[in-house]
């Protein structure tokens, strides 16, 4: 799996695409890493281009979410399909992972 | 003529059932070295030799009369044969006599855990041939290769062996309740596991306590966190109810959950068998139903799995588990399989709420029916039901 970023300034954006799995999900958690190292703890993880997400995935995403956080900052998710959203809420993962539904709405206030 | 049982047979033996692919590469490498039509991994048993990895040659099992590796095994040592017709141990064995006819053979013994040779790798060439001095030792080098991969394959079947074995293998003593749980990992072993455990409590009342458990992730890593869950919630099952045990539980197993960056969904319920009377806990599982002729109920709550960063209350719900009533707990891995679709779930409840049918058949139903629809996941399913036998 690949994935795009794009730093807006205020926030970075991380566009992982396809499977977001045992396979994916370390590479763009080692980059969340190095990101809040950098300082840029304002991460927004566009999930429009992921179709599947698995326990890893979504560790990946909370371990993001705690690293950015114990640096002042926030890991925030946008415009996840179907089967990523049953999965946060099937694990009640969204009540700290909460999904916006744009990649817009999630920088809001950044 | 079978072989001698012993360690080294056996051990091949289990290997030939374990999966085969990490192998590949290095046959393929011995069968482009040697420029030979056939390179293979055979695992010589006690009555059959096992192809577990090939080029130019099928995967399967011949007797192991027929085998020329069963020799190389014997004497532990590289076996190379000029052309086989010449040699009276291997002229008349169907590969030399019929189709492929053939006349070259090199093999390496490989060894496993138990230091005895367990099978070969070994060329074929349909041409009288030898090896060069180099190219014997090239081929002792690749076998070495080979013995580390083996290495690797045997200690995960044995890890997911050590895992296995935790695993209930008894009925609870305690009656008026009927109990099954089959996990199917993904791999060798694996993150999800089920748990079940008389529990007494302080009034004299007897509850078997059932869990199933879901650590993020697959393999060997998972593996080694599920052991910790599972130990450290029977660890406090005995001293608290089963919301106390849940927090307990995550606070006792909350650094080393988070030092791997991993969670942990867990169901954990307790039933009496002579009211019904059901308390649980729902950590992130959301898996977990009661079925029966009524409809089914959902068994879930709001709370988060074991190991994220909050520390939530964990607070025990109740429900009653009537007689005619299942109570069914499976893991991410079967709702994967019906697209994490709670509606397509349900459709298929009808097909295991026989009453005819055991608990242990139920949970094989739901079980191969995940594993026949590519579940990528580790697979787990507990059912219970109450038997109506305990009216002490």
């Amino acid at each position: 799996m690949f994935y795009e970023e794009k730093d807006a300034g205020g926030y970075v954006a991380l566009v992982p695409e396809g499977k977001f799995n045992l396979v994916s999900a370390p590479p763009l958690k080692a980059r969340i890493d190095d990101l809040v190292r950098e300082g840029k703890a304002r991460i927004v993880v566009d999930l429009s281009a992921v179709d599947f997400i698995d326990s890893s995935g979504l560790g990946a995403l909370i371990g993001g979410l705690k690293a950015a956080r114990q640096q002042g900052g926030d890991l925030r998710i946008a415009a996840a399909g179907d089967q990523v959203k049953a999965v946060l809420k099937l694990t009640n993962l969204d009540r700290i992972l909460s999904p916006y539904a744009t990649v817009e709405e999630a920088r809001h206030g950044w | 003529m079978p072989l001698e049982p012993s360690s080294g047979r056996l051990e091949a033996e289990a290997l030939a059932k374990a999966p085969a692919e990490r192998y590949d590469r290095v046959v393929r490498l011995a069968q482009a070295i040697f420029g030979a039509p056939i390179a293979a991994l055979n695992l010589v048993g006690t009555e059959s030799q096992y192809t577990v990895a090939s080029v130019g040659y099928p995967t399967g099992s011949i007797p192991v009369e027929e085998s020329v590796c069963r020799v190389t095994v014997g004497q532990d040592e590289i076996l190379e044969v000029r052309d086989l017709r010449e040699d009276p141990r291997f002229a008349s064995i169907p590969a030399v006599a019929g189709p492929p006819r053939v006349r070259f053979y090199a093999g390496v013994p490989v060894h496993g855990q138990s230091g005895q040779a367990i099978g070969t790798l070994c060329i074929f060439d349909l041409v009288p041939r030898e090896l060069g001095r180099t190219q014997r030792e090239m081929l002792g080098d690749l076998g070495a290769v080979l013995e580390r991969e083996l290495a690797v394959q045997e200690e995960m079947a044995l890890a997911g062996q050590v895992q296995r074995l935790m695993l209930p293998s008894e009925p609870p003593d305690l009656p008026g309740i009927e109990v099954a749980g089959r996990v199917q990992p993904a791999r060798e072993a694996g993150g999800d596991f089920y748990d079940w455990l008389v529990i007494d409590d302080r009034y004299g009342d007897r509850q078997l306590q059932v869990v199933l458990g879901d650590v993020m992730g697959k393999g060997l890593p998972a593996s080694l966190i599920a052991s910790e869950v599972r130990a450290v919630l029977r660890g406090h099952s005995r001293y608290y109810d089963i919301g106390g045990a849940v927090r307990s539980t995550s606070q006792t197993t909350r650094h080393d959950l988070e030092a791997n960056g991993r969670f942990s969904t867990l169901w954990a319920g307790r039933v009496d068998p002579a009211s019904g009377r059901l308390s649980y806990v729902d950590a992130g599982h959301g898996l977990a139903i009661i079925a029966g002729p009524r409809g089914p109920r959902r068994l879930i709550q709001e709370y988060l799995p074991l190991g994220t960063f909050i520390e939530d209350t964990w607070m025990q719900a109740s429900d009653t588990l009537a007689e005619d009533e299942l109570l069914v707990i499976v893991s991410d891995g079967v709702f994967d399989v019906l697209g994490d679709d709670y509606d397509v779930a349900l459709t298929k409840l009808p097909a295991i709420l026989d009453p005819g049918l055991s608990c242990a058949e139920i949970v094989d139903i739901v079980v191969d029916y995940a594993v026949s629809h590519d579940a990528t996941d580790d697979v787990t399913a507990v059912v219970a039901r109450r038997t109506g036998e305990d009216r002490s």
